[in-house]
């Protein structure tokens, strides 16, 4: 398992889509953090380097991060079929579930790798702004933006970590779902606009009050205002991670090629 | 009994009502050299994907080696298979890489391996290039090589050699012929009658799906033709010979089917003996391309009278029955 590991991260360095979305989350941070429009959007001035990590998540969780996120995860296995490569593969004494789990866990781990590259790019942008201790929040802790105070350097960046591992947790359902709507439609275009159709789908049935804690959708925001308890949130995200593996496993067990 | 390297039982495959493939039950042994021809859209490339694990049978069964590739995929470990023309790889690594990569997926290869398929292939020189700047042919041969990689029982290759010049051709056929002499099973479709008449073992000729003739070659090996001074004499005299088993004539020659193709030297000396002079003497290749046309047409002119008026298949297709029939010869093309 561990040299299919490699093989597939090995393949997801090499995605046109990763290399767009790297740059797109370099740009966005800088022109956040010098954008004239920022207080009539948000509300607030940023005072603290530690405030561009949270500004790069609040403005990029909605739409930019799921749509990136589906993408790469689409295309990890669309390009096996645009290269023709994906039965050369399957002709090797490797089972079709060992070769889809790597890609699976390859998938479920591109959120965290795309959010650490957020996370630093941040960081540095926000360089300019400082990291010394200061008044206000670092907007993803319980004061927000406006804080309880004085905020010290070590907890805001312990809060800024927290929320972006919870979103990066929150980003793996669409992951695999990405990777279950291409082996359902075998190919990459038709995975990540199938995943993009459900994302918007789900945004729209908030208008069920008693369905909104279930939604995918819903636990995006977990990272500042989770739905419930961070356990339920888990919970879920688990489900439905388990859910869209099984399904694409076993489609792609009996899939002709 | 040996365990045939690749056995279809009444396999059948459908998409929605119609079947692609139709009751097909044949076996590939091992050393042998089993070819697929047909026209079009006859099923080769299906049967090629159902027997390699690639598909799945909507009914009947396929045995690799003696066993479900779907149930025991381990089995791939001794299949080497190109199943796509041109042969498919990562663009943006070299052929060298590209190889490497399948030699993690069987398992590790000796490391002196790879060297030695791309040599074999002739595509040393090219090898660490991007496979992305390679010609259909390159691939095609690189394709031939990862498939020679581990070694393989089982060869499996759809249209192995398309898009090829005629030297590439070659080489793929010798290669292939090569690995069969070991002890290989070779499974391949084909347009190139005329090259895999000369060392297949037998054909298997599909149309819509279904096997209407396998031609065994095998006995042809011995089949030899003679042009000499006075045929008829030389076709009584070789009839009565004890080594000769068949002697016909087919225009100005006399054609002849050994015992065994060993005996060929004894043949010069009786013509001689009887005073009939030996002009020329060499082994008669089987012309499958025009018993290929012949099973079609009758194939078809079957399907014409059994259909109903304004369905008979295209009149286009009887020139070339016409043609083929030309060369029936006298020892008989119709004992396959």
């Amino acid at each position: 398992m561990s040299a299919l590991l490699r093989m597939e991260f090995g393949k997801l360095v090499r995605l046109g889509s990763l290399r767009f979305s790297l740059l797109l989350l370099v740009i966005f941070p800088l022109l956040w953090s010098y954008a004239p429009g920022i207080f009539d959007v948000y509300g607030f001035y940023l005072v603290s380097g530690y405030q561009v990590p949270a500004l790069g998540l609040l403005s990029s969780m909605e739409f930019l991060l799921p749509l990136l996120v589906a993408i790469t995860s689409a295309e990890l296995l669309g390009i096996e079929m645009s290269y023709g490569t994906l039965p050369t593969i399957l002709l090797r004494p490797v089972s079709r579930s060992r070769w889809l789990l790597a890609k699976l866990i390859v998938s479920s781990l591109y959120p965290f790798l795309l959010l650490l590259f957020l996370l630093l790019v941040s960081l540095i942008t926000g360089a300019f702004y400082g990291y010394g201790s200061f008044v206000g929040g670092t907007g993803l802790g319980a004061g927000g933006i406006l804080g309880e105070g004085l905020m010290q350097p070590a907890p805001a960046l312990a809060e800024i970590v927290w929320a972006y591992a919870v979103a990066a947790i929150s980003l793996i359902p669409i992951s695999l779902l990405a990777v279950l709507f291409t082996v359902m439609f075998m190919s990459a275009a038709g995975g990540a606009l199938a995943t993009l159709g459900t994302l918007i789908a789900m945004k729209l049935l908030v208008v069920f009050p008693a369905i909104e804690p279930y939604l995918l959708t819903s636990q995006l925001s977990s990272y500042v205002a989770p739905v419930a308890g961070m356990g339920w949130v888990v919970l879920l995200i688990f489900v439905y991670c388990t859910a869209f593996a099984v399904a694409a496993v076993v489609l792609f067990e009996r899939k002709d090629f | 009994m040996p365990i045939a390297a690749i056995a279809t039982e009444r396999l059948t495959k459908a998409y929605g009502p119609r079947p692609i493939v139709r009751d097909l039950t044949f076996h590939v042994d091992p050393g042998e050299v089993y070819a697929l021809v047909g026209p079009n859209g006859a099923g080769k490339t299906t049967v090629i994907r159902l027997v390699s694990g690639l598909a799945f049978p909507s009914s009947g069964s396929v045995r690799l080696l003696g066993f479900d590739p779907h149930q025991r995929p381990d089995v791939r470990r001794r299949l080497g298979a190109v199943v796509e023309a041109p042969a498919a790889f990562y663009p943006y690594l070299s052929g060298r890489a590209n190889l490497e990569l399948h030699a993690r997926l069987v398992g590790g290869v000796p490391a002196a391996r790879i060297g030695q398929v791309l040599d074999m292939m002739e595509l040393g020189p090219s090898a660490d290039r991007r496979v992305g700047v390679y010609s259909l042919g390159m691939r095609q041969r690189l394709g031939v090589a990862a498939a020679l990689l581990s070694e393989p029982d089982v060869l499996i290759l759809d249209e192995p050699a398309s898009g090829m010049d005629p030297l590439s051709l070659h080489l793929v056929h010798r290669v292939l012929r090569d690995a069969a002499a070991q002890g290989t099973a070779v499974l391949l479709s084909t347009h190139h009658l005329d090259e895999v008449a000369t060392y297949c073992s037998r054909v298997a000729i599909l149309e819509e799906g279904t096997l209407i003739d396998e031609v065994d070659l095998r006995d042809r090996q011995a089949r030899f033709r003679a042009s000499v001074s006075d045929v008829h004499a030389a076709r009584v005299l070789l009839d009565t010979q004890s080594f000769v088993t068949q002697a016909g004539i087919r225009g100005h020659e006399v054609l002849f089917q050994l015992t065994d193709p060993a005996e060929l030297p004894r043949v010069a000396p009786v013509l001689t003996k009887a005073r009939i002079d030996l002009l020329a003497l060499s082994r008669d290749t089987f012309n499958l391309r025009a018993y290929y046309q012949d099973r079609l047409g009758e194939r078809r002119a079957s399907n014409a009278d059994e259909a109903p008026d304004g369905e008979a298949s295209e009149s286009s297709f009887e020139g070339r029955v016409t043609e083929a029939s030309e060369d029936e010869d006298a020892v008989g093309r119709g004992q396959a």
